[in-house]
């Protein structure tokens, strides 16, 4: 910096010279505060997005040579894939995985989190047991699910003794049900998380509004409507979102107990990536499908985001209203 | 029918006890699965109709599984290399290492965001991609690239993703517990001639310790049990337990079920005791400061 | 990054060079008297000590230990590091090596299809050098030998045979009531199935649900439903590709090769779709299958009264054949072939392809295949064949089919580019057999997938591999 330039900067502000410095130092400090992240971003995420976004213009094939010398193709991967009828299919696979799941886990971690957020006896012990699935390895839960799930394993013989009905689907052999049977795992895995959240959200509710409902005579179901359920968006919003974003990466569950199978009932978009990749080589082609998902995905993200924001701002906005003001920097 | 206030009340009760109940047999049930096959013999892991209890239960497939007992390897599957007890290391070392990198550096940019806004709102959602984007997509690349630096099948290596994708939980975790230090505190240590970074250090860190120590189990949950990137960034080396649980498939037998589940065990247990620990600050790291208490 | 590369292997290169030649006048030179093992071990102490990294799966690793030590204790040639990953999971793995270029593993015990893909990748050591200074020559079966070999070169040491053969239930089809049962049907004679129509007519008329006793065992999961699905073909007169390297599956003979795999439904498990070896080798020892074409490893485990409930109770034969192509042929299958193949990056390359040679010497061997419990490594070598460990292993009868079978084994694709062929064929036959894909369109969908790989790896160059994947195929009708 010239002498110029800093005394310009200064002289609107007619800061002494300690000041200066004590501006300078916290600038330091917020830098050094910051450093870790940038350097993470500077050394591992930023190689290797370039790297991705070398490989989906350029055509490498494994046999032929070095990745480095691998012939410009410009956006052809990206105009083969998008026009892949499988890369069209493990989209949808994806995104039908990810809703059914997502709303399974909301639904069951709703109903849960209702049942629970007024205290019971043994509320405890039920809390408990209702967080284990969650804290179960996801690949554990795979080989757990390969263990029981077979036609006459246990959870058909038990379902079949209980009910007194042959129960007999075949969870992991038929295609029509194998995505169901993933999905069915990731609630089990992940209710967990729904459940978590719902619960933390109906107990922070203020009390106030309900018992100003309830001593207007309004019904059970319509303080459920219009008071508790419009407190608690902010809350279901995460839950749905962190819960749909997750599932769209699930990998563990679906490969090691699927591979893609039977048939292509299961080839999601992290799977048929990982196929394409590690299995076909076509590093390339993999990069582009990668890039595009990244997208897909950012989007996707961006809008949650905006959603999220607004909904903590307006939250924010009401608690600064019941709260004491609160201490900011 | 009318019913009383109290009947009412007691039917609800009841069918909360019910609906709970039958969730969590849910929900426990494959645990216990685990659990009891792990005791079994191996005659009883993969049957028609299932066993429902060890008979009798067996200790062979800890033994053999953890301690590499040889007198199993005579008459039923065994392993080879003795390997879960070192993936058991690694997989300890390296998910420790980067909780701690993780949840340190999380709480200085925590510190920054809460008192100096070191990231705008908007930033701090976006940080949060890190963790939303699929790991999938980076995995290829970020092979290739720790190959050429040599950070391939390196404790080091997979400790440097993790705490890439674990950074924004922890930004966002211990923000939560740091915006709820009084800014007094430390107006009064800076009086007091504390250089900031005394201040952070020995201020307001100490103040939130049991929120740090939820965010390290928490984030501890994550790298514990991350499956894809350590199956495509280590080899021989680092292997971490989820990885080592995916080769257990005998010869004759199948897929060991027995051993599997005894190793299942170990690598679950640790995790629900961490769990358990911190169930109370579970909703906090999950929920963004969606949540207000 | 080439550079330095580079400048690295020449420097171990060179460093090796000296090692040898500072040895060199220590040793005796290879007397003609001296056997195969002796001159091996001769040649691997003169390439030096080393502690030798590899992947290999457990289950083949743990017969191979007391060989390996034995090894060691005369040439300080040890085992290091070890990646234990299952052999259906290494090709990806190895693919991953090779095109990293990485020297951490010195061998890899892999499916040995995967040659030609490995060498294309510049990943593979050729073994002639090795083998001629240890004397050494893969004494195998038939012309199994030729498994091994790619553009002329030697890659692999074989550990493991893996040859389907056929077990079919003694004590159903010899059951003079079924004999007289299966006459009434059928108007002729029961007996061991010599066509795949003849099996399947076995199969479907003693197969029982309520019993839980089903006429097959085959895989028809995505990952291995291939292997089954080649040896049909090739026994229908097929081959994949004309000498243009067009494909060549949407045939009659493919098609037919399609119907016969796609009945199995009919008379395999209903979870067959999603099955593979775990459930599916418990089954045939448990004894709830009538007839399948299976690894002959399975054997040893039939066998083995400790593990098994059909001891005595199994025929074992040459896999069924085809008239389909006017004259009766048959074709066994052998994959994954477990092989040792070394890496051309490593330092200590010597020093694993002399352990290679010592593992794959028919001798040092038998043990490896007569494991009871560990019953991954199965016979492949001559000295195999006439070995009475080996026989009370498999059974005399067990040790027959597998000499036969052997007689017309087959690869599966033996091509660059193997994986991607192998599940693109193995995807749309799954979604054929649980009904995702009409029949009629598998073979199309495959064409015109293999057209697109073929493009993306090159005709010419696949077109030169041809040759080598033609002369793997077996030249006899039967066996003789």
């Amino acid at each position: 910096m010239t002498v110029a330039a800093l005394s310009a900067a200064e002289a609107p502000l007619q800061a002494s010279p300690r000041a200066v410095s004590r501006r300078r130092a916290v600038r330091r400090f917020k830098l050094s505060l910051l450093a870790p992240l940038i350097a993470l971003f500077a050394f591992v995420l930023m190689p290797v997005l370039l790297l991705q976004l070398y490989f989906s213009v350029h055509q490498w094939t494994v046999y032929l040579g070095s990745w480095w010398d691998a012939d410009y193709i410009g956006l052809d991967l990206f105009k083969e894939v998008l026009t892949d009828p499988r890369f069209g299919w493990a989209v949808l696979r994806s995104l039908a995985f990810a809703t059914g799941s997502t709303v399974g886990c909301f639904v069951f971690g709703f109903l849960l989190a209702y049942l629970m957020h007024k205290p019971f006896r043994g509320q405890a012990i039920y809390y408990i047991i209702f967080i284990l699935p969650m804290l179960t390895v996801p690949v554990v839960v795979a080989y757990t699910a390969e263990m029981m799930l077979y036609q006459s394993g246990p959870l058909n013989d038990v379902i079949t003794r209980l009910s007194g009905i042959e129960f007999k689907p075949s969870w992991l052999s038929d295609p029509h049900l194998a995505l169901m049977t993933v999905s069915l795992l990731e609630i089990w895995n992940w209710t967990p998380f729904s459940f978590i959240i719902m619960l933390a959200g109906l107990t922070a509710i203020p009390k106030e509004p309900i018992e100003a409902a309830e001593i207007l005579g309004a019904s059970k179901w319509r303080i459920f409507w219009e008071v508790q359920v419009p407190l608690l968006r902010p809350v279901i919003l995460l839950a749905l979102v962190l819960r749909f974003l997750e599932a769209m990466a699930e990998f563990p569950k679906t490969w090691s107990l699927f591979q893609g199978g039977p048939g292509s009932a299961t080839e999601t978009l992290p799977v048929y990536i990982f196929m394409t990749t590690w299995q076909y080589f076509e590093i390339s082609k993999g990069a582009a499908m990668s890039y595009i998902v990244m997208l897909l995905m950012i989007v996707i993200v961006l809008f949650a985001i905006r959603l999220l924001r607004r909904e903590k701002r307006s939250l924010d906005k009401m608690y600064e209203q019941t709260d004491s003001p609160k201490v900011e920097a | 029918m009318a019913m009383t206030k109290s009947q009412r009340r007691r039917i609800t009760s009841g069918v909360r006890y019910v609906v709970l109940s039958v969730w969590g047999l849910m929900a426990f049930f494959p645990i216990y699965w685990i659990i009891s096959t792990s005791f079994k013999l191996d005659t009883q892991w993969f049957a028609w109709p299932p066993y429902y209890f060890p008979s009798p239960p067996t200790l062979a497939n800890y033994m053999n599984v953890w301690f590499g007992a040889e007198e199993y390897a005579q008459t039923q599957y065994a392993i080879s290399s003795q390997k879960p007890l070192i993936s058991l290391y690694n997989s300890t070392v390296i998910a420790v290492t980067s909780t701690f990198l993780s949840v340190l550096f999380g709480s200085m940019i925590a510190y920054g965001v809460s008192r100096y806004r070191i990231l705008s709102e908007a930033r701090m959602f976006q940080l949060l991609m890190l963790r939303m984007i699929p790991p999938i997509v980076i995995v290829a690349p970020l092979s290739l690239y720790y190959t050429a630096i040599g950070l391939i099948d390196t404790r080091f290596g997979l400790i440097l993703v993790y705490f890439l994708t674990t950074l924004p939980y922890a930004v966002w975790m211990t923000k939560s517990f740091i915006d709820e230090v009084p800014l007094e505190v430390e107006q009064a240590a800076e009086i007091l001639g504390a250089s900031r970074w005394r201040t952070v250090f020995e201020i307001v860190l100490p103040l939130i310790r049991s929120g740090l120590v939820a965010t390290f189990l928490f984030i501890l949950i994550l790298t514990w049990s991350e499956y894809l990137l350590a199956l495509i960034i280590t080899k021989t080396q680092v292997t971490t337990l989820p990885i080592e649980l995916s080769k257990y498939q005998g010869s004759t037998e199948g897929r060991v079920y027995g051993r599997q589940a005894a190793l299942a065990v170990g690598i679950t247990v640790p995790l629900m005791i961490v769990g358990l620990i911190i169930r109370k600050h579970l909703a906090r790291g999950f929920s963004f400061g969606m949540v207000r208490r | 990054m080439t550079k330095f590369n580079i400048s690295r292997r020449t420097f171990v290169e060179g460093g090796l060079g000296l090692t040898v030649a500072n040895f060199l006048p220590g040793t005796m030179p290879l007397a003609s008297a001296a056997t195969m093992e002796e001159s091996t071990i001769a040649a691997a102490k003169s390439a030096g000590p080393a502690a030798v990294n590899g992947m290999i799966w457990s289950p083949y690793l743990v017969p191979m230990q007391p060989v390996i030590a034995e090894f060691s204790k005369q040439t300080n040639i040890t085992i290091g590091a070890v990646q234990d990953i299952s052999i259906f999971d290494a090709p990806q793995r190895a693919m991953a090596e090779a095109l990293s270029r990485s020297p951490q593993f010195d061998f890899i015990h892999i499916d040995s299809n995967m040659i030609p893909s490995l060498v294309s990748a510049g990943y593979l050591e050729p073994l002639d050098e090795y083998m001629k200074k240890a004397n050494f020559k893969i004494d195998a079966v038939g012309d199994y030998g030729t498994f091994m070999t790619y553009g002329g070169q030697t890659y692999g040491v074989p550990t493991d045979g893996n040859v389907h053969i056929q077990y079919v239930r003694k004590d159903i089809i010899e059951d003079p009531d079924n004999k007289k049962r299966f006459a009434d049907k059928f108007g002729k004679e029961l007996k061991f199935p010599q066509t795949w129509e003849e099996e399947q007519t076995i199969q479907e008329f003693f197969m029982d649900p309520s019993k839980d006793l089903y006429g097959s065992a085959n895989l028809r999961n995505r990952a291995n439903g291939p292997t089954w699905w080649y040896m049909i073909y090739y026994s229908a007169g097929g081959f994949p590709f004309d000498d243009d390297m067009k494909p060549t599956l949407n045939t009659p003979a493919g098609q037919y090769a399609v119907d016969i795999y796609l009945k199995d439904k009919k008379y395999n498990h209903p979870e067959a779709a999603n099955w593979g070896t775990p459930q599916q080798i418990p089954r045939i020892a448990q004894g709830h299958v009538v007839s399948t074409q299976y690894w002959d490893g399975t054997a040893k485990l039939n066998e083995n009264p400790a593990k098994s409930k059909t001891t005595g109770k199994w025929l074992y034969g040459l896999v069924p054949g085809s008239d389909f192509s006017g004259k009766r042929m048959h074709r066994s299958i052998s994959s994954p072939l477990a092989a040792i193949l070394i890496n051309k990056y490593s330092p200590r390359k010597a020093q694993a392809a002399y352990l290679a040679l010592w593992l794959g010497s028919g001798k040092n061997s038998i043990p490896i295949v007569t494991d009871p419990v560990n019953t991954f490594n199965d016979a492949w070598a001559k000295e195999h064949m006439t070995s009475d460990a080996v026989k009370n292993a498999y059974s005399p009868a067990g040790v027959k089919a597998i000499e036969a079978n052997f007689q017309v084994v087959a690869p599966p694709i033996y091509l660059t580019g193997y994986l991607e062929f192998q599940d693109a064929l193995g995807k749309n036959l799954s979604e054929a057999f649980v009904g995702q894909l009409p029949a009629k369109d598998v073979l199309k969908k495959t064409e015109d997938e293999w057209t697109a790989i073929i493009r993306r790896i090159g005709q010419s160059k696949l077109k030169k591999d041809l040759v080598s994947y033609k002369a793997l195929m077996p030249k006899r009708l039967k066996p003789a």
